[in-house]
C-alpha cells in the first residue's frame, strides 16, 4: 500500500513538473502550435523543398512579388514595376527601410546578389530550368541602378516572368542576405525579410519560427503571400506528427492549435466538437483520371469519351469530397480568374450514347488497368467510384494501388493505362495547361500530346493581355474536351481544423497556411 | 571465452556483407526513386537528369554499390538524399529514443511476464492459469497501434494525465521526458507481456515436470523455495533467448509505436525513409538493424552460461 502511494505521489510529482515548466514557458511568448505531416526537407528555399518546407520558409523569406488571394501577381519586397515595350527588361523599385532579419536594410545590392545566387548551377535551384534554354526567357543582365532600383532583362518577352518569381516552389524567388551562406558558399540558414524568423529545427520532431519585431509590413490588407504579413503570435511551431489521429488526438487534448491538410473524415468528426472550428477553402490542386493515348486500347478517343459519358461527375465529387468540393472538368481550376462559362461545358452522365461509342470503337471488355494510390484517400475514392460507374456501361475497369513513389515513377514513364493522379496547385493558367501538354516522345509524363494546344500554350506564355490569353485558354479547353487525354474531376479542397482560441485565419486557394494576422485569444 | 567472442565476432562480417549486398539490391527493386519524389509532379527531365547526376544516382547500379561498400569500409554509410545529413549520426540520434523505449519496456514486460508464467504453470489449469494466459493471449491479439491510440484517448484525451504529442529528450527534462516515455513504454510492454508470459509458462511447465523437482518436493523443500531455486533458473533460458529476439526485432524499429506517439525513433526514420525512396538512409538504417540483432544475440549468448551451467561447460 505504501508502494503503491509513493509511487502515486512520484507520478503526480512528475506531471506537476512538466505542468510548472510548461506554464512556465506558456506565460512568456504566445505560441501557436500546428501540425506537419512530415519533416521539412531543408531551410534552402526552392532547393530541397516540398510542399510543408515550402509553407514553413514561406513565413521566413519573401521575394521581389508574391501571389495575391486572385493568383495574380502583385508587389511584394518591390514597391512597384515597370516593363519596357519590348517586354524584356523589368526595373523594380524597392521599398524603403526593409530589413534582414539580421538587422541590415534590404537594398539593390542584396536583391542583385540574391538573384545571380539562384542562377547560379551550383544553388541547384528548382527554377533554374525555367530561365535556360528550354525555359520560359533567360536572363540577361541584373543591374543595380541604384540601391533603391534593380533591372532585369530578359532575351525574350513571357508572361511568365513575374509568376516564376513568385512561384511558392521557387521559394518565391527569395531576397536573401548573403549571411545566409558561409564563405565557401555553402548554405546556413535563411536570413529573409519574413514576419517570422527561423528558430529551432528539430529534425523529426519541430521547427520554430519567431516573431520578427522589425518587421516591415505592407499597408494593404493580407492577401495570398503579400499585403500585411505582421506576426501576431511570438512563436509558431510546427509540430511533425505523420499519424492523423494522433493529430487529431492532440487538437482535442489542446496540445495543438491547427491541423492542416485535414481528411475529409477526420473534418467529419472535428465539425462536430464545440471548441474546434473547420475552415474548408477550394484550393488550385486537381484530381484527374488520366489515360495513356498510346495504349492500344487507349488510344482510341471513343472509348476515352465512353468512359467520361459514364461519370457521374458531382456524385464523384459529392461522395469523395463531402461538399467541400465541386466538379469542374476543366484544366484550369475554379478559382482561377480564367475560369469561365466556356470552362463551365465539360461532360454529361450519357449511358446510352458511352455504350453506342464502345460498340462503334470494337470493345468486348478487355480489362483496363487503373492505378491509384492511398497516399490521398479521395485518389483512391475516385477510382474505386470510376471503376463502379465505367461498370455501369459495361466498361472493365480493374484497380491497382501503389504507394506515390511507385505511382509517380509509372507516372513520369507514362507507362500506363488510366491513373487517378493529383496534381499540385498552379497559380498561373498557362502553367496549369503546362502540367499536361506536351510532346511524349520527349516527355512521358505528359498527357495531352497535341500540337495545335502546345503551340496555343507556347502563345499564351509570350502575351501578357488577359484578353487573348483567355481566347487562347477557352479554344484549349474546347479541344481538351474534345481529345479527352485526361478527365479532370475536381479541384481540392484545403481542409484546416483549429481551436475556436486561433483567430484571423484564412485559407487560400493555394493550400499553404499563412500565420501571419493569426492570433491566439485565451 | 574471448576466443569465443572473436569467433563469433568474425562469424558476423559474412552475415552482415551479405545483408549490405541484400538491402542495397532490394532498396532499388523497388518502383520510384528519390528524384521523382523529390520533385514530385513537376519533374522537368533535364531537372531530373540534373539532379540524379549531383546525387550519383545516374552511375551504374555497381559502380553505385561499390562506392558505397568503399564508404562503409571507412565507417560511413553515406548522406542522406531528402535532407543531406551524414547517415550514421542520423540512425545514432534516433536509436536513441527507440532503445530507451525498447529497454525499459521489456524490462519491465520481463519482470511482468516470467513470475506470471511461472504462477501460471505452478497453477496448471486452475482458475489463476485461465485468467494468466487469457491475459496474456488477449494482450497478443492487440494490434499495437490499436492499444497506444487506446491509452492515447484515455491518459491523454479524458484523463489528460499525460502528453499526447511530441517529445523531450531525458538529456533535457528528465520529468518531461518520463511524461512522454509513459504511454509509448506501456504499450509496448504490455503487447510483449502476452508473447513472454506464454513462453515462460511453457518453459516452467516442461521443468516442473522433472524428476528434480519432484525430488525436491519429497525432501520437504518449501515450495517457494522449489520455484525460486530449481524451477525458475532452469526455465528462464528458453525465455531469456526469446527477450533476445524481442529486443533483436523490437531495436531495430518500432515504427507504429513511433508513429502513434511522434516519436523521433529509427522505426519512424526508416518508414519516412522508404516512402521518400532515400537509399542511403534506408539502407544505413536496415545494416544497423541487421548488426544490433547480430550483437544483442550475441549478448544473449554470452549471458546464458549465466542461467544454465551446462552452456559454460560445453
Amino acid at each position: 500500500m505504501k508502494k503503491g502511494r509513493r509511487a502515486h505521489w512520484l507520478f503526480a510529482g512528475l506531471v506537476l513538473a512538466a505542468l510548472l515548466a510548461d506554464a512556465a514557458s506558456a506565460g512568456a511568448e504566445t505560441l501557436l502550435r500546428a501540425r506537419l505531416n512530415a519533416d521539412i526537407r531543408s531551410t534552402d528555399p526552392g532547393t530541397n523543398r516540398d510542399a510543408n518546407t515550402d509553407g514553413v520558409i514561406a513565413h521566413v523569406v519573401e521575394g521581389l512579388v508574391a501571389f495575391r488571394d486572385d493568383t495574380s501577381v502583385g508587389p511584394m519586397l518591390a514597391d512597384s514595376w515597370t516593363v519596357s515595350d519590348d517586354g524584356r527588361t523589368y526595373t523594380f523599385k524597392l521599398r524603403q527601410g526593409v530589413k534582414f532579419h539580421n538587422g541590415a536594410v534590404m537594398s539593390a545590392s542584396d536583391v542583385v546578389w540574391s538573384l545571380e545566387r539562384w542562377l547560379d548551377p551550383a544553388t541547384q535551384w528548382r527554377c533554374l530550368s525555367e530561365f535556360g534554354p528550354s525555359g520560359i526567357a533567360r536572363i540577361e543582365k541584373i543591374v543595380a541602378v541604384d540601391p533603391q532600383t534593380v533591372t532585369v532583362t530578359l532575351d525574350q518577352p513571357t508572361a511568365l516572368f513575374l509568376p516564376t518569381l513568385a512561384r511558392p516552389d521557387c521559394g518565391q524567388t527569395a531576397i536573401l542576405h548573403r549571411e545566409s551562406v558561409g564563405a565557401d558558399g555553402k548554405w546556413i540558414a535563411p536570413i529573409g525579410t519574413g514576419p517570422f524568423k527561423l528558430g529551432e529545427w528539430k529534425r523529426g520532431q519541430y521547427v520554430d519560427v519567431i516573431k520578427f519585431d522589425a518587421y516591415s509590413s505592407r499597408s494593404e490588407p493580407r492577401t495570398g503571400l503579400t499585403g500585411a504579413k505582421t506576426a501576431a503570435v511570438d512563436r509558431v511551431r510546427f509540430n511533425v506528427i505523420p499519424d492523423s489521429a494522433a493529430a487529431k488526438a492532440g487538437l482535442l487534448s489542446g496540445a495543438l492549435d491547427v491541423i492542416m491538410s485535414l481528411s475529409i473524415p477526420d473534418m467529419d468528426d472535428l465539425k462536430t466538437r464545440p471548441d474546434v472550428q473547420v475552415s474548408a477553402t477550394p484550393s488550385l490542386s486537381m484530381t484527374g483520371l488520366l489515360f495513356q493515348t498510346r495504349d492500344p486500347l487507349l488510344q482510341d478517343a471513343r472509348i476515352r469519351r465512353a468512359i467520361a459519358l459514364a461519370l457521374d461527375m458531382p456524385q464523384i465529387v459529392d461522395v469523395v469530397m463531402e461538399g467541400t468540393a465541386k466538379a469542374n472538368n476543366s484544366a484550369l481550376p475554379i478559382g482561377s480568374p480564367f475560369h469561365g462559362s466556356v470552362q463551365e461545358q465539360g461532360y454529361q452522365q450519357d449511358l446510352t450514347e458511352a455504350k453506342t461509342l464502345l460498340k462503334a470503337a470494337g470493345y468486348r471488355g478487355q480489362p483496363i488497368k487503373l492505378i491509384t494510390n492511398k497516399r490521398y484517400s479521395f485518389v483512391f475514392d475516385a477510382a474505386v467510384l470510376v471503376q463502379e460507374m465505367a461498370r455501369a456501361a459495361g466498361i472493365n475497369i480493374e484497380l491497382e494501388v501503389l504507394d506515390w513513389a511507385a505511382q509517380l515513377d509509372r507516372y513520369n514513364r507514362g507507362d500506363y493505362q488510366a491513373m487517378t493522379f493529383i496534381y499540385s496547385a498552379r497559380l498561373d493558367p498557362s502553367l496549369s495547361f503546362e502540367m499536361l501538354t506536351g510532346p511524349k516522345a520527349t516527355q512521358p509524363r505528359k498527357v495531352w500530346d497535341n500540337a495545335e494546344a502546345q503551340a496555343m500554350l507556347r502563345q499564351s506564355m509570350l502575351t501578357s493581355d488577359p484578353a487573348k490569353r483567355q481566347a487562347l485558354f477557352d479554344e484549349m479547353h474546347r479541344r481538351f474536351i474534345a481529345d479527352v487525354p485526361m478527365i479532370v474531376l475536381f479541384n481540392g479542397s484545403e481542409l484546416t481544423a483549429l481551436r475556436k482560441a486561433v483567430k484571423g485565419y484564412a485559407g487560400w486557394l493555394f493550400p499553404q497556411a499563412r500565420f501571419w494576422g493569426v492570433s491566439l485569444q485565451p | 571465452m574471448i576466443g569465443y567472442l572473436l569467433r563469433r565476432l568474425v562469424t558476423t562480417i559474412p552475415t552482415l556483407l551479405i545483408v549490405a549486398i541484400a538491402v542495397f539490391l532490394l532498396v532499388r527493386l523497388i518502383p520510384g526513386d528519390p528524384v521523382q519524389v523529390m520533385l514530385g509532379d513537376a519533374a522537368d527531365p533535364a531537372q531530373a537528369a540534373l539532379l540524379k547526376q549531383q546525387l550519383g544516382l545516374d552511375r551504374p547500379v555497381p559502380i553505385q554499390f561499390l562506392y558505397w561498400l568503399e564508404r562503409l569500409a571507412h565507417g560511413d554509410l553515406g548522406h542522406s538524399i531528402t535532407n543531406g545529413l551524414p547517415v550514421l549520426p542520423l540512425i545514432l540520434e534516433r536509436f536513441q529514443v527507440s532503445a530507451v523505449i525498447v529497454l525499459i519496456a521489456v524490462a519491465i514486460a520481463a519482470c511482468i511476464a516470467v513470475p506470471a508464467g511461472l504462477i501460471a504453470a505452478w497453477r496448471q489449469n486452475s482458475a489463476v492459469d485461465l485468467i494468466i494466459v487469457g491475459s496474456a493471449t488477449l494482450l497478443l491479439s492487440i494490434p499495437s497501434f490499436w492499444l497506444g491510440l487506446l491509452l492515447l484517448l484515455l491518459f491523454g484525451l479524458k484523463l489528460k494525465w499525460l502528453p499526447v504529442v511530441g517529445y523531450v529528450p531525458f538529456s533535457e527534462s528528465f520529468a518531461g521526458a518520463a511524461l512522454f516515455m509513459v504511454l509509448p513504454v506501456v504499450t509496448l510492454a504490455m503487447i510483449e507481456v502476452g508473447v513472454l508470459t506464454r513462453m515462460a509458462r511453457a518453459a516452467s511447465i516442461e521443468v516442473l515436470r522433472l524428476e528434480y523437482v519432484t525430488h525436491a518436493r519429497a525432501k520437504g523443500v518449501p515450495e517457494w523455495r522449489v520455484l525460486a531455486r530449481h524451477v525458475l533458473p532452469n526455465a528462464f533460458a528458453p525465455t531469456w533467448t526469446l527477450i533476445g529476439l524481442v529486443l533483436g526485432h523490437l531495436l531495430g524499429g518500432i515504427a507504429v509505436i513511433e508513429t502513434v506517439f511522434t516519436l523521433p525513433g529509427l522505426g519512424r526514420l526508416l518508414v519516412d525513409s522508404i516512402f521518400a525512396r532515400d537509399y542511403p538512409v534506408v539502407q544505413g538504417c536496415l545494416l544497423f538493424t541487421a548488426l544490433i540483432y547480430v550483437v544483442v544475440n550475441l549478448i544473449v549468448d554470452l549471458c546464458y552460461p549465466l542461467f544454465d551451467p551446462r552452456v559454460a561447460a560445453a
